[in-house]
């Protein structure tokens, strides 16, 4: 029932889907109004079993499709909207991708680079080292590699008055349970930070179980190799695939590597200054974020200087959206064809589809339509009759196969699993139920337009004069 | 279509198409081969029935022209499902040659140990330079071991004038080489005439007004200007003409992708030589283009390792291309430095195997397409069984006569049969020709281990005989999907009661 609730709730988040929810609620009440043609719609969709069947399997499968690409397309859309409110922004090495800072700039980035009266600072940060590692050195494959971001642990998830609070996205859709045990394991890995989290997508890979005990040998911080205790895990879907670790640790143990190389008169670590790879800072508005751009960047709008606190190496403000679209752009022309010509194809192929189907019905019934018109049916109400049976097929297929899209990807699968920059799945949302029906009855419409036309000219003189 | 023009006659001869799918590891050997020579077979014999035994072809033709609007839009239906097919497959197709193009067999690619990739790759930890000195590593005609030294990096890079609403960084892929000639030889690139590779520098200078000592002088008509000091330049319908100052620019190497690319920042369709551009705090002015198309190199630009380095903070090298003899030595050399260099920890891969590696997203892509496609071709299959299940009823007596006058069950199915075949046909063939449009289209798109990182590519399209034979085979096996049942179902049709 809870995942019913927030099925519904999801739903009724965007006013669309309150209208979508309105106009479904005025076609069941016109099904009910006009109880009669509504049977009589049914009747004739149940004379053909087996062509309604195979018209809807068809439509439910294109739908599937369709529900999969935009629950992608949706998605990425969405994160790189920019945001007017409440948004996050990102500071990184300004030229270079990976970015690599000096782990000193922290300090100064989570306070905004304040220096000056009116000077904004951020309502919340958050840094991030990336620190990648095998279980198995002499084996190494990409089932025994593991990625931590590296934070302080109380930013990935803390509860202040019962209510979730985290820096990243998404953490607080987990359910009760999983945010429960997930906050006493970011307890945990405060007070020791050798504790880690790793996401259950992750674990099963490694074919490991919380509570067991890893030793990971860096690909990345060469010649840091930690051993670490996983003490939870991240359900399936968005953070499936994800490990996080106190940043404590890792900077501990770079300090120990140089200490060890002062004593031996080895150089120090080459990484030792560059292990702060990304900062998150919160701001409330547009204006916000242009002011900390400036403090951070050393330069306004207009192109006035003021020194930057951060030359070597110079660090960027982006928005978390501009940031994402940059990292996205290698798949514009990808992303451009599956908006611009696969949806259309599915969509001509379903409304084909629908249209055969349709036409070969109006044929078989032409004397049964003339008929109707003997009986005094209007033409318009004909017309309607087809169009009824076509929107019918179209809309129950595309709304119970978009539900089952929902149910089966994300409670059985755990979201769409497509890798895609850093996004390895993603959640069908709730907003896929409305757009099963109204792919379905856009569909239905365009594939039985025609043929309802040509029902509603049927002329009853033909029809007998051929009949006698 | 480009490659041969009456391929797409060959649909009855499919093994390309296995052999394509084999390739892109979609099918096992044994179920390849299993379920290429059941097509054949039943193929043949579908046509041998119908060329040896008394088919009524010419009724199904018939059938097929007068009910021609119900069967054109079961042909459209196959069309989109099948031109769709061929435009995704010619898009996989060409990030795999692509990623093939790139590599040389004889070179041996070397990263530090544990790098899934160039970016990461760090050879500076310790001393790496002997690699070079192995005896199966090929010396040059100017008595230089055939070893490029390379710093690959990725440059966010602001996009001048963005648009609104539109993306306003770019990821731009460098390659710092000690040097360019040893570099362009290893990888087998060179430069178009014009061009040449950057100096020992790197850097060039060039004279720079300098705008804080401009002196301008207004001139009250338009092109009737004085110019006292010689030749300043034309600024906004004035002369202006100042002090001059020395400016050192980067010298560039463009491959032929990302020239275009950056060339529509500056309106135009590419830059050559002799045009200047930003990457980083510096300008870099464009000293050749090099000949890419079809290879990763195209969306690089090559630079001066040790200038461009610093300048983002790198020193040492991320990778080392080593050039042997032929594809056997590059194995040896390969096992012979992971294995006994000890040096260093590092990893040497023969170069095509490394490029080989980076085909995890384009398989990524075709698992896709193949479930795309899967359920798009339901909605084929759905058609013609609608269409044919309805011609059926409607032409039972039809079926009758024909049973009547002598036909046979069997030459009834066939007969049925081949008519949904006959739709599928059409429909794949103007499908296939339809999809081949997308033939030699650029796109851009990331090739990938996997494991991080990967590659922005611009690739051309490429649709080849494979592709539009796999594409038939798929309108074929809808045709039969789709109209088997109704043929079962018209060979079972009862002559007297049918007349009835």
């Amino acid at each position: 029932m809870q995942k019913l609730d927030d099925l519904l709730l999801a739903l009724l988040e965007n006013p669309l889907n309150v209208v979508f929810v309105g106009v479904l609620l005025l076609v069941v009440v016109l099904c009910v109004a006009y109880f009669q043609q509504f049977l009589f719609i049914l009747k004739n969709l149940s004379r053909n079993l087996v062509r309604s069947i195979m018209v809807s399997i068809a439509v439910m499968l294109l739908v599937v499709v369709i529900t999969l690409v935009w629950t992608v397309t949706a998605a990425l859309d969405q994160v790189t909207q920019e945001k007017s409110k409440d948004f996050k922004a990102i500071a990184t090495e300004r030229f270079q991708i990976p970015s690599q800072m000096p782990f000193s700039y922290e300090r100064e980035l989570s306070e905004g680079a304040v220096r000056r009266p009116g000077d904004v600072t951020p309502q919340d940060s958050m840094s991030w080292s990336f620190y990648g590692g095998t279980i198995d050195k002499e084996h190494l494959t990409r089932e025994n590699i593991v990625f931590f971001f590296c934070m302080e642990p109380k930013k990935l998830l803390r509860m202040e008055n019962d209510k979730p609070i985290s820096m990243m996205d998404d953490i607080d859709q987990l359910s009760t349970t999983d945010l429960y045990l997930l906050e006493k394991a970011c307890e945990e890995m405060e007070k020791d930070p050798r504790k880690v989290v790793i996401g259950v997508t992750r674990l099963e890979a490694l074919k490991k179980r919380v509570g067991e005990t890893i030793r990971i040998s860096s690909l990345n911080y060469r010649g840091i190799d930690l051993d670490l205790e996983i003490i939870g895990s991240f359900p399936k879907g968005r953070y499936g695939q994800s490990a996080v670790m106190n940043r404590r640790y890792l900077n501990n143990a770079l300090d120990a590597y140089n200490r060890d190389a002062d004593k031996t008169g080895t150089p120090h670590h080459p990484l030792s200054d560059k292990s702060l790879n990304l900062m998150w800072l919160r701001v409330p508005d547009t204006k916000s974020f242009s002011q900390l751009a400036e403090q951070i960047e050393g330069s306004d709008a207009e192109g006035h200087q003021r020194p930057s606190p951060f030359a070597a190496p110079a660090v960027k403000l982006e928005t978390a959206s501009s940031g994402i679209a940059a990292f996205l752009d290698g798949y514009r022309d990808l992303l451009w064809a599956v908006s611009y010509l696969l949806v259309p194809s599915i969509l001509a192929t379903m409304a084909l589809v629908l249209a055969c189907a349709i036409s070969i019905g109006v044929r078989e019934r032409r004397t049964e339509m003339a008929v109707l018109k003997v009986l005094g049916f209007g033409p318009n109400h004909i017309m309607s009759l087809i169009l009824g049976e076509a929107l019918l097929i179209g809309v129950v297929s595309g709304l119970v196969s978009s539900a089952l899209t929902y149910a089966i990807f994300n409670w059985g699968f755990g979201g769409v699993n497509f890798p895609i920059a850093f996004f390895p799945t993603f959640l069908v949302p709730g907003d896929a139920l409305r757009w099963g029906v109204t792919v379905g009855a856009v569909t239905s419409f365009i594939g039985s337009v025609i043929p309802a036309w040509t029902a509603r000219s049927v002329k009853v003189s033909e029809v007998f004069a051929k009949v006698a | 279509m480009k490659d041969e023009p009456g391929t797409v006659l060959l649909f009855i001869l499919p093994p390309s198409s296995f052999i394509l799918l084999k390739e892109r590891h979609m099918i096992s050997t044994t179920t390849s081969l299993i379920f290429l020579s059941c097509s054949i077979g039943f193929l043949v014999f579908m046509v041998l029935l119908a060329w040896i035994g008394r088919v009524p072809i010419k009724y199904n033709l018939r059938n097929i022209i007068v009910r021609w609007p119900i069967n054109l839009l079961v042909a459209i239906a196959f069309t989109v499902v099948v031109g769709m097919l061929v435009f995704m497959l010619a898009f996989v197709n060409g990030m795999y040659r692509l990623t093939a193009g790139s590599g040389h067999p004889g070179n041996v690619i070397v990263l530090s140990d544990g790098a899934l990739d160039e970016v990461f790759s760090n050879l500076g930890y310790r001393d790496v330079s002997k690699i070079e000195l192995n005896n199966l590593v090929q010396t040059d005609d100017r008595g230089r071991k055939m070893a490029s030294w390379e710093l690959y990096m990725i440059n966010n890079q602001p996009i001048p004038n963005a648009v609104k609403g539109g993306r306003h960084n770019r990821f731009l892929q460098l390659r710092g080489v000690d040097d360019p000639v040893t570099s362009g030889e290893v990888h087998g690139l060179t430069l178009y005439e014009d061009g040449k590779w950057f100096s020992a520098a790197g850097v060039e200078e060039v004279d720079k007004v300098n705008p804080a000592a401009i002196r301008d002088l207004t001139v009250a008509v338009a092109g009737d200007f004085a110019d006292p000091m010689g030749t300043g330049p034309l600024v906004a319908g004035r002369r202006v003409f100042g002090s001059r100052t020395k400016q050192t620019l980067g010298q560039a190497v463009l491959g032929e992708g990302i020239a275009r690319e950056l060339g529509q920042d500056q309106k135009k369709a590419t830059l050559k030589i002799g045009d200047t551009f930003d990457i980083g705090p510096k300008q870099w002015v464009v000293v050749g283009i090099m000949k890419s198309a079809g290879s990763t190199f195209d969306s690089e630009i090559w630079v001066k390792r040790d200038y461009a380095g610093p300048l983002f903070g790198k020193t040492g090298h991320s990778t080392c291309v080593l050039r042997t003899a032929d594809a056997a030595s590059a194995a040896q050399l390969a096992t012979d430095l992971t294995t006994n260099y000890k040096e260093s920890a590092i990893q040497a891969t023969v170069e095509t195997e490394y490029y080989e590696k980076l085909n995890t997203t384009n398989l990524q892509f075709l698992v896709t397409i193949a479930i795309v496609m899967f359920f798009m071709s339901i909605g084929g299959v759905v058609g013609v069984m609608i269409v044919m299940f309805a011609a059926i009823s409607q032409r039972s007596k039809d079926i009758g006569i024909l049973r009547i006058v002598g036909f046979r069950s069997w030459q009834v199915l066939v007969s049925f049969f081949l008519e949904s075949l006959l739709l599928a046909v059409i429909g794949g063939v103007i499908g296939c020709a339809v999809g081949s449009l997308g033939n030699g289209y650029s796109a851009t798109s990331m090739v990938g281990g996997g494991g991080g990182g990967g590659k922005s590519v611009v690739l051309k399209m490429s649709v080849d005989t494979s592709i539009l034979m796999l594409g038939m085979l798929f309108a074929l096996v809808m045709g039969c999907v789709g109209g088997l049942l109704p043929a079962i179902f018209a060979m079972r049709v009862r002559p007297l009661e049918s007349l009835r």
